[in-house]
């Protein structure tokens, strides 16, 4: 049982509230995703669920008990920190076993979860080295393995890949969902980049100024986001934002068109000059000058012949249009 | 903070507080019942209350005042030399160290022997049938002074306190040049800066926090020192090497005057806490500024 | 550039010579036979001899060296150990939870700046009442006094810089705090132990003060031990033997100082700045 519900969670550091009345019933088994930009308290949240931080308001349950006074070390949840946090006297052994050995378990058991873990990250050959002798990559297993032998009702993870270099973030994210859909357990994981939250995900929740913006699966998120935020957080480039009269014309205050629904489109509504070409070998990004609308960011297949200066009129299908009125979604 | 953070606090704290309390408190407490008592070694149990009495006696004596007065000077004095000295050692040895690092081992050889015993080998180098120095000064200049007369024991025992801790500031402030961004150095460099304007324009500004610290270490060890002066002269001829210590040990030990020994004990300590908590204000605005 | 490295050796040859002229001397001294001391005061031995080594290191009614090293001996390592014990766990607190800040922590780091003189009366009455006059132990806990400053300073500093984090993972680990002290925190502290303990030893070896007044007889230490001999052997100079045993009562700390002057340089600056 490892359901995690949080009910009203609150936290404040002196004068400043950080998080509020966050509401949030995360099932079994499920990989949920805390995601936003730098200071939107999601790490916070984290390690409210893990006991490192006491909430100011609210409860917490973790497997349907009450674990709101509970010190970390009574939550039964692991943890995976962003410096992984090896203990840099003890061997990868050592590291792995440490939890074990406080759990008062049998030597012998302890043996053989280690060899497990150690078997399943492929780390049999660096058992008995030092952390200060491995590569990022390996540490950053050593950080896993040790998270997975305490069986814990819930994994937490704290942007675990930003230390990483780009190729290797890629291969461990992969290794991380085959991993999930292993051990089937539920992990709450936090970061700040998308692809991470859009591809690990069953759920993804937006964090924005201490609160939820929108929780749901990518697709969702991706197709139909419930704030103006949500639809510019997720993507690359961001959401284009039309507002005024264009706007007011498809009866909203806002409206949302992402850069691959535009198109060149002789008969389109908007004509502008190409102030800048991204050609990116899959598809080639196009920033458009548009009068009072403003820049307009198109997404072209494959290399498109666009060139700084040339004239373009864009146009759209009225179905992939996303409508906004004060900042929410309407219809 | 929960309740039971603040007693695993308390538990985390109660030894070093115990022990303070006992070894300190206690004292403490001694301090100001002898300090107003009239009390000799036959009378140790039973002090008499005698008020004020004791610190009147000991603003009074002129030989307190002496003494406070030859620590002061003496603080002074060594403190400014030994940091020339440990600047100069530091920031002109620096390169030859980076490469040998053996030598800093022994330039600071004098700091790590016992004082007492640094006083004692100074009146052996200086003895005049079986010391080194005046041998040599008779054999090339065909004179040499008398170094702990009257005329020349202060200068004596300055040099000797001098030589012997100046490694202490030399050992600081390398530790500190070893420290600085050599960044800074090296675009100097490139932006044609000589070297001696390299180091007064950028490096003894970066190093003057360090200086400060070596400067009043060097200081409240001179101002308050003993070992070395009472082993090499005692408190001298007439007195004029007494120290501050060496006041209050003698009225103490030699002279049995208990009460007067801890009223200057208690006047020390009211100066030098005086001097400390200004320092210490100096030094935080120094850091805000 | 040549003749600027041929000068950093004199410089060197020289500040090394004069700062070090006084063990030198000594050792010179030391190494020459009773009749010649007087006879050639001069650096160079005509007939250099262990004889004087030998006889400090004899027993005999006038001198038993292995007394006074061992009244050192025992006094220093508890004046360098007891520190480290009483400052660790308060350290700890300090560091992650302010304890201490306001009072505790400028209290004890001030005491480095007091001139020992004014503990070393009281200390002596209290002494006295208590029969830790002229022990070892007595000597042993003033010492520690003396080294709580440093070995707060150190330990502190050395705590903080431990990263949060690792003591966090412990307790997802579900480790208590007894646990993360001693499995976590302690081990990361160990070098910064040493430190302390390297620079409390040659302190405490060192002090001649309260040797001087808190001890008489049995408790005596090496540095006291030394002067005593100097003292006596005033009217019969025997130079060559109050030399050796200088040497002998110096060589201790020397060695170490020597041998560990990597670590006494870095600490020192760790510990001058905060305080």
């Amino acid at each position: 049982m490892g359901t995690v519900e949080l009910d009203g969670v609150g936290k404040s550091f002196g004068e400043v509230e950080v998080l509020r009345d966050i509401r949030l019933d995360i099932a079994e088994g499920e990989f949920c995703v805390l995601v936003g930009p730098s200071g939107c308290g999601k790490s916070t949240l984290l390690r409210l669920i893990a006991g490192l931080e006491e909430v100011s308001a609210g409860r917490i349950r973790i497997a349907g008990r009450d674990v709101t006074a509970l010190e970390s070390y009574d939550r039964g949840l692991s943890m995976v920190f962003q410096s992984y946090a090896l203990y840099p006297h003890m061997s990868v052994r050592e590291n792995i076993a440490f939890a074990l050995e406080t759990a008062r378990l049998p030597r012998a058991e302890v043996a053989r979860k280690v060899a497990e873990a150690a078997r399943m990250l492929r780390l049999e050959p660096l058992l008995d080295r030092r952390p200060s002798d491995l590569s990022g990559g390996q540490r950053q297993r050593v950080a896993i393995g040790r998270s997975i032998v305490r069986e814990p009702a819930a994994f937490l993870f704290d942007e675990p890949l930003s230390n990483l270099d780009a190729s290797l973030r890629a291969e461990t994210r992969i290794e991380l969902a085959a991993l999930h859909r292993k051990l089937g357990t539920t992990m709450i994981y936090v970061t700040h980049d998308q692809v991470e939250a859009m591809t690990l995900a069953d759920r993804i929740v937006v964090l924005n100024a201490g609160r939820i913006e929108q929780v749901g699966p990518p697709a969702d998120l991706y197709e139909r986001p419930a704030t103006e935020f949500v639809a510019t957080f997720l993507g690359a480039p961001s959401m284009n934002l039309v507002r005024g009269a264009a706007a007011e014309a498809e009866g909203a205050e806002t409206l949302g068109i992402r850069p691959e629904h535009l198109r060149a489109d002789p008969s389109g509504p908007w004509t502008g000059t190409v102030a800048h070409v991204e050609y990116l070998g899959v598809d080639t990004i196009g920033y458009v000058d548009v009068g009072e609308i403003g820049r307009l960011a198109l997404r072209l297949p494959g290399r498109a012949p666009m060139v700084p200066g040339e004239t373009l009129t864009l146009g759209y299908d009225p179905g992939t249009l996303h409508r906004f009125r004060a900042g929410l979604r309407i219809g | 903070m929960p309740r039971h953070t603040r007693r695993e606090t308390a538990v985390l704290a109660a030894p070093l507080v115990l022990f303070l309390l006992a070894i300190l408190g206690f004292p403490v407490i001694l301090s100001v019942v002898y300090g107003l008592s009239e009390t000799t070694f036959q009378t140790l149990r039973s002090p008499s209350f005698t008020g004020l009495d004791n610190f009147s006696r000991v603003i009074a004596d002129d030989r307190f005042w002496q003494a406070a007065w030859f620590s002061l000077r003496f603080g002074v004095i060594t403190a400014v030399l030994q940091c020339a000295l440990g600047l100069f050692l530091a920031v002109y040895l620096a390169p030859l160290i980076a490469r040998h690092g053996w030598t800093v081992a022994v330039l600071i050889m004098p700091m790590v022997v016992a004082p007492a015993m640094m006083g004692l080998m100074y009146r052996l180098s200086l003895h005049e049938f079986a010391g080194p120095i005046p041998h040599y000064m008779w054999q090339w200049f065909g004179w040499s002074p008398a170094f702990l007369n009257a005329r020349n024991v202060f200068a004596t025992v300055v040099v000797a306190e001098t030589l012997q801790w100046t490694p202490f500031a030399f050992l600081l402030l390398l530790a500190a040049y070893q420290t600085l961004p050599r960044d800074v150095a090296e675009a100097a460099r490139v932006d044609g800066t000589r070297p001696w304007r390299l180091f007064w324009k950028i490096e003894l500004p970066l190093l003057m926090p360090t200086l400060w610290i070596a400067l009043f270490i060097r200081f409240i060890d001179g101002f308050r020192v003993f070992d070395n002066i009472y082993t090499l002269v005692g408190s001298g001829p007439g007195g004029i090497t007494t120290s501050m210590s060496i006041y209050i040990y003698e009225a103490f030990l030699r002279q049995g005057d208990i009460g007067r020994a801890l009223a200057a004990a208690i006047l020390l300590f009211g100066a030098a806490f005086t001097l400390l908590s200004l320092a210490q204000r100096l030094g935080r605005r120094r850091r805000a500024a | 550039m040549k003749l600027h490295s041929v000068l950093r050796w004199a410089v060197f040859a020289v500040a090394a010579f004069v700062m070090n002229f006084p063990i030198l001397a000594t050792l010179v001294t030391a190494l020459k036979p009773p009749g010649e001391v007087t006879r050639n005061p001069s650096l160079w031995i005509e007939s250099p001899t262990l004889e004087n080594f030998a006889i400090v290191l004899t027993v005999s009614d006038r001198l038993n060296i292995y007394a006074y090293l061992f009244n050192s001996l025992t006094a220093a390592l508890i004046g360098a150990i007891l520190p480290i014990l009483l400052c660790f766990p308060v350290a700890w607190a300090l560091a992650r939870r302010g304890t201490g800040r306001a009072v505790l922590f400028p209290l004890v780091v001030n005491l480095r700046a007091l001139p020992l003189i004014i503990f070393a009366i009281p200390l002596y009455i209290m002494y006295a009442t208590l029969g830790l006059l002229d022990t070892r132990v007595g000597l042993g806990l003033i010492l520690a006094v003396v080294n709580l400053p440093l070995a707060f300073l150190l330990i502190v500093n050395a705590i903080q810089a431990i990263p949060l984090e690792l003591e966090e993972a412990a307790r997802m680990d579900g480790a208590r705090l007894p646990r993360i002290l001693r499995r976590v925190v302690l081990p990361l502290c160990r070098p910064a132990f040493l430190t302390t303990f390297i620079f409390g030893f040659i302190t405490a070896w060192n002090e001649f003060l309260f040797g001087l007044m808190l001890t008489t007889q049995k408790a005596v230490p090496v540095t006291v031990g030394a002067s005593f001999f100097f003292a006596t052997s005033g009217g019969g100079v025997q130079w060559g033997v109050a030399a050796a045993v200088m040497i002998v009562a110096a060589l201790p700390p020397l060695v170490l100082g020597v041998v560990m002057y990597r670590r006494i340089g870095g600490s020192m600056l760790g510990g001058a700045v905060k305080g």
